[in-house]
Formats: structure tokens, sequence, C-alpha cells
């Protein structure tokens, strides 16, 4: 009896088993999902990296409704600092063209953005129920150091509204400045305060604040080639080189090679680094000389200028042998001198 | 037989505990290899700039009589910050280990790097001496 029960209660699991295995197995019919008849929305970023002062942080907003529900009226983003001159939105929708080699074409499907304090629309022109519009916000200096997000809208014929926030996103307290072009002998003193290029003459007139000297020397004793040298290194780094008067600042230089920041170099093939605010917080440029020589394009070169008011980083998108130089600088402020 | 099950089990756990704490292949406090190599120099040298970029002027000379590397190096190079790499004999050994940037700017004092044998009983120290090209 003892084991009849036992052969009744394995066969019973056996049964239970084979059921849930058929129907596990048991395919069920692909069914179209069922789409919301509300208005829909969704947004992205596009931009990559910090966003920096006077750069655009690009988004996609797109927004849909089903055709029998209404068709689309108007698209608003609405920052919550406003946009520098330049900021709008696209009154185009992309779509990918396939007989084009896969081309971003866009088709106009509202009048032109208006931006009004913080806010900027598109109000549609077609009968459409569905477009992806691109958003382009200048990061204004009332950002720097600050955090910024954007509210996208959604308004369709039939009364409905529908909204989504991106971020908030944190702006940078650094500043960008890119293609500098330097030339031995004439445009040759660098102001990281000033974020600027003097010749002797300007060099002269902001005496105070040339914290490097380029300089390009070719000999076949070494390697001098392309440099950056602060005015008040020795001066077998700065050879045939007459200072303008009140230009004697120091500076402490940390030479780097193939750092290649994505925003000062964005042609460059391994160019997919960014270099952010907190690099310039954490870097040491303690003990570090005076001096950068033997230059090549790809090079970079970490400044910290005498006062402690200022880090950068400067990169050399170009060289010449004729002596000239082509350079991008990323400069950090910082706070209280340190 | 059950107190015999339990006692061949005892024994068989003793003999694996003795096993695994038996000297086997011998390391040293680094976890490196003891081997019977009496090889001891230095092979090549190089130098790295903090753009890890070499620094050298041509080959480091390396002298295994008088145990001496001796390095010329660009002008203008930061003689604070250099990265040293050696390459020994087989199975050798560097103390103080390289952890990072050297300085080298104190040239009358030269930086002193000791080489150790693989059967780490010959022990041999080397100079790096550096000096500046001229521009």
């Amino acid at each position: 009896m003892q084991y009849r029960s036992k052969y009744t209660g394995v066969t019973s699991l056996l049964i239970g088993a084979l059921s849930l295995l058929a129907l596990a197995c048991k395919k069920d019919d692909y069914k179209l999902p069922t789409p919301s008849d509300k208005l829909q929305n969704q947004a992205i970023k596009r931009t990559l990296g910090p966003n920096i002062v006077g750069q655009q942080i690009e988004f996609a907003y797109a927004m849909a409704i089903l055709p029998g529900k209404g068709k689309l009226v108007s698209c608003t983003a609405e920052a919550s600092i406003a946009g520098a001159a330049g900021t709008y939105m696209d009154n185009k929708s992309y779509f990918t063209n396939v007989n084009n080699s896969g081309a971003d074409t866009g088709v106009v499907v509202g009048s032109p953005s208006v931006t009004s304090g913080t806010t900027t629309t598109v109000t549609y022109t077609v009968d459409t129920s569905a477009a992806t519009l691109r958003y382009y916000y200048v990061i204004p200096e009332e950002a720097r150091g600050k955090t910024v997000s954007i509210k996208f809208t959604a308004k369709s014929s039939n009364g409905e509204t529908i909204s989504t926030t991106m971020g908030p996103y944190n702006i940078t307290r650094m500043d960008m400045k890119l293609n500098m072009k330097l030339s031995n002998k004439n445009m040759m003193y660098i102001s990281i305060g000033d974020t600027a290029v003097y010749d002797s003459a300007g060099a002269a007139a902001h005496a105070g604040s040339i914290d490097l000297v380029y300089l390009y020397r070719s000999y076949t004793t070494s390697a001098f080639n392309h440099a950056l040298v602060a005015p008040a290194a020795d001066t077998t780094y700065l050879p045939g080189v007459n200072l303008p008067p009140g230009v004697n600042r120091t500076a402490k230089l940390l030479k780097v090679f193939n750092l290649q920041d994505h925003n000062l170099a964005p042609t460059e093939q391994y160019g997919n680094t960014f270099i952010d605010d907190v690099d310039f917080q954490s870097i040491s440029l303690t003990g570090e000389p005076n001096f950068a020589i033997n230059l090549k394009q790809g090079a970079g070169v970490w400044v910290e200028t005498a006062d402690g008011k200022y880090r950068a980083y400067i990169y050399f998108n170009a060289v010449a042998n004729a002596g000239t130089a082509t350079v991008s600088m990323k400069r950090y402020a910082l706070a209280n001198g340190k | 037989m059950k107190k015999n099950i339990i006692i061949s089990l005892i024994v068989l756990s003793a003999v694996c505990t003795w096993a695994a704490c038996s000297k086997g292949i011998p390391v040293d406090e680094d976890g490196l290899l003891i081997t019977t190599r009496k090889d001891c120099y230095v092979s090549s040298f190089e130098l790295l700039g903090t753009d890890y970029v070499s620094v050298r002027v041509g080959a480091a000379t390396i002298d295994t009589s008088a145990l001496t590397v001796k390095v010329t190096v660009q002008f203008g190079t930061d003689l604070k910050n250099l990265y040293p790499q050696f390459s020994l004999a087989q199975d050798c050994k560097l103390s103080p280990k390289i952890t990072g940037f050297v300085d080298f700017s104190d040239t009358l004092n030269p930086r002193k790097w000791t080489v150790i044998s693989g059967d780490r009983q010959v022990k041999k120290t080397y100079s790096v001496v550096v000096s500046v090209q001229h521009r």
C-alpha cells in the first residue's frame, strides 16, 4: 500500500512536469502590440562629452499620435536657463535616406522656430501625426558651473499635451578656444588668462598676462623643434628671444603625448576622450618645469599659471617646420586661485 | 566498520594536509620563482619622459664590470620626472622596485638599483648616470 502510494505520487509529478514542458514549448502567435491612443513622446541627447559654455547641446525630440486621433500642432523646448544666441529648434523632421547612402534628410514640417526667453517653439505647418525635431541649445555664460534642464512639450490637435524633461546637465566651468595660430617670431606670446595669442607689441601691452612663449628652432645637435616656454625660464630655452618689457612670468608645464581630447581634436582618429573640469581639479603640476620643448603634432601640455589662477591643456593640432603651429586650449579657472 | 571508516578518513585528510603544506617550487617574498640561474646583469635600459616617449639620445651604455648604465637624454628633458625601464638577465629582479617617475636631477649622486640573480644569491648594484645633450 505504501509502495503504491509512492508510485502514484511520482507518476503525478512526472505528468505535471511533462504538462509544464508542453505548455512552455507551445508557440504563441505574434500579435502586433496595441499602440497607445494617447499623444506619445521621447527625447534623447545627441551630443557627448562635457557641456562647455558657447557650445551646443543637441537633442532629438520625437512625438507622435495616432492619425485617427489628431495631428501635431506644436513643439516647445523650455530651458531652465535661457540659451545663448543661436539656440534654435530645427523645423525639419529627419529620416535616413536609403537611396542616398543613408544620408540624414530633412523634411520641413513647421515654421522656423521662435525663441522667447527660455522657450523655443516650432509650430507645425503640415498635417503630420509623427515627427522628430532637433533642438540646439547654445550654452550661455550664465550657466557656467550650474546645471541646465530642458523640458520638451508636444501638443496635438485634439488638445492633448505631453512633456518630458531632460537633465539636469552639469555645465563646465572650463573654457575652450580652438585653432589658435602661432608663428615663430611673430604671434608667439600666449596668455592663458586672456585665452589669446599676441605679437611683441600685443605682449608688451598685456605683459602681466603672458604665460608662455611659442618658439621653433631647428638644431642639428638637439631636438628643440616646437616649444612652449615660460618667459621666466632659463634663457637656454629661449634662444634668440628678446622678451618685450614686463613679460617675465613663470608657469608649470607638463608635457604629454596622444592625449587627444575630442573637443580639441575632433578629427583625430583616436580623439575619443574628453578633458573635463575634474581633470583640471585633480591634476598636480607641483614641481613641473617651466618649459616643454620638442613638441609635435598630437602633443599636449598641461599648464598652471604662476598666480595659480588657471590650469589649461594646450593641444598641438598641427605644426609646420616653417615655424608655425595651430593649437587649441581648454582652460579652467581655479577657485580662489587654487 | 564505522570506526574503521572514520579512522581512514582522518588519515586521508592528514595526508592531504601534509601534501598541501609540503615545500614545492620555491618562490621569494614577491611570489617570484627562485631558479638556479646565477646570471646577474642589466641587458638594456630605457628612459621615458612624462609623455611616455623615450628621451634617450642613442642607446644606453651598460658596463657590466663597472656596474654602470650611462645614458644621454635629449636637451630640455625634465630630469625630475623620468621613467626608467630595465631589461635584466633571465629570472633576475630589481631592487628597489620602480613604481613611477624617478628624480634623476641630482647628477652628482646617480640613482642606484640592485640586480638580484634568479637564485637570489648574487646581487649587483648598478649606478645610472644621466647626462643631458647640449643644445
